[in-house]
């Protein structure tokens, strides 16, 4: 039983657990739970949180699925919910910080400095990691869901678009844009590493 | 190609969604201009740095266990 559980669609579990069927919701948990928590602790910062997204995500499954009409678009049907969970969780604890203003930095016309060649242990250090975890934090809402989904959670650029009710292309303008402030935050953290001899193009 | 149409093209560059005419123009430009070359180094290093700045977790199996009791209580009392 649990072998053909595990062959099923989506699709075809969806169709089931509208009819009430435990096992197909059990195979549901097991194959999204670990994608829902993960995401909801990149968006929250907070593993208790992002625990009790997961349970209320999945509750909302139950609750709402009969709503669902096309059965294929569970999975992004699912990130939205867990996307506006997470939101309400950041509303409710204040944790949405100032935005900074995104249309000064459309084209970045900084100097640039080559720290791609930097060794591993100062790119990948903990206080570099830290120093982009804070500028991801500090993008725009919209434009920070999504550079965690594409860019820390991998998912796709057509999964993040039906999640967030935004067009593919909405999604690819608001993932370059966040990007290049993080390229400029890692560059200007990174400048402290520049030598003597000047680096800048 | 220019370094506008350059910078504009690294998301695709990134994706593999190029065709390899146009790949070869961006190569060839970001030879010959070296602030493109570094800007794309750079872009594409922010997009790793990115991906390795959180370690993905796994919820214990006994927490999974725990929520799959309550959403089957709750779905088969509907």
């Amino acid at each position: 039983m649990s072998n053909t559980k595990d062959k099923l669609s989506d699709a075809a579990l969806v169709i089931r657990i509208k009819d009430d069927d435990s096992k197909a919701l059990e195979e549901i948990v097991k194959r999204y739970s670990n994608k829902v928590y993960n995401l909801a602790f990149h968006l929250t910062r907070d593993a208790s949180a992002a625990e009790e997204i997961m349970q209320e995500v999945f509750l909302t499954v139950i609750a709402k699925i009969a709503t669902l009409t096309n059965e294929a678009y569970f999975a992004t049907w699912l990130y939205r919910v867990t996307t506006n969970a997470a939101y309400g969780f950041l509303r409710k604890e204040k944790k949405f910080s100032d935005q900074p203003s995104v249309d000064d930095m459309n084209q970045d016309q900084s100097p640039t400095y080559d720290w791609s060649t930097l060794p591993d242990d100062i790119l990948l250090s903990e206080e570099s990691s830290s120093v982009l975890r804070e500028s991801i934090d500090s993008l725009p809402e919209t434009m920070r869901t999504i550079v965690i989904m594409k860019d820390v959670d991998g998912f796709k650029n057509e999964e993040i678009a039906q999640s967030l009710g935004l067009s593919v292309p909405a999604v690819k303008s608001r993932l370059h844009r966040g990007r290049l402030i993080l390229r400029r935050t890692l560059s200007d953290y990174f400048r402290k590493y520049s030598d003597a001899s000047g680096e800048d193009v | 190609m220019n370094c506008k149409l350059c910078s504009a093209l690294f998301q695709e560059y990134l994706e593999n969604t190029l065709s390899e005419d146009l790949i070869n123009e961006l190569n060839n430009h970001m030879n010959h201009c070296e602030r493109c070359g570094i800007f794309f180094r750079t872009y594409s290093l922010t997009v790793t740095l990115s991906r390795q700045v959180e370690t993905p977790s796994c919820v214990s199996t006994e927490k999974i266990q725990r929520l799959t009791a309550l959403l089957c209580e709750r779905l088969l009392s509907k």
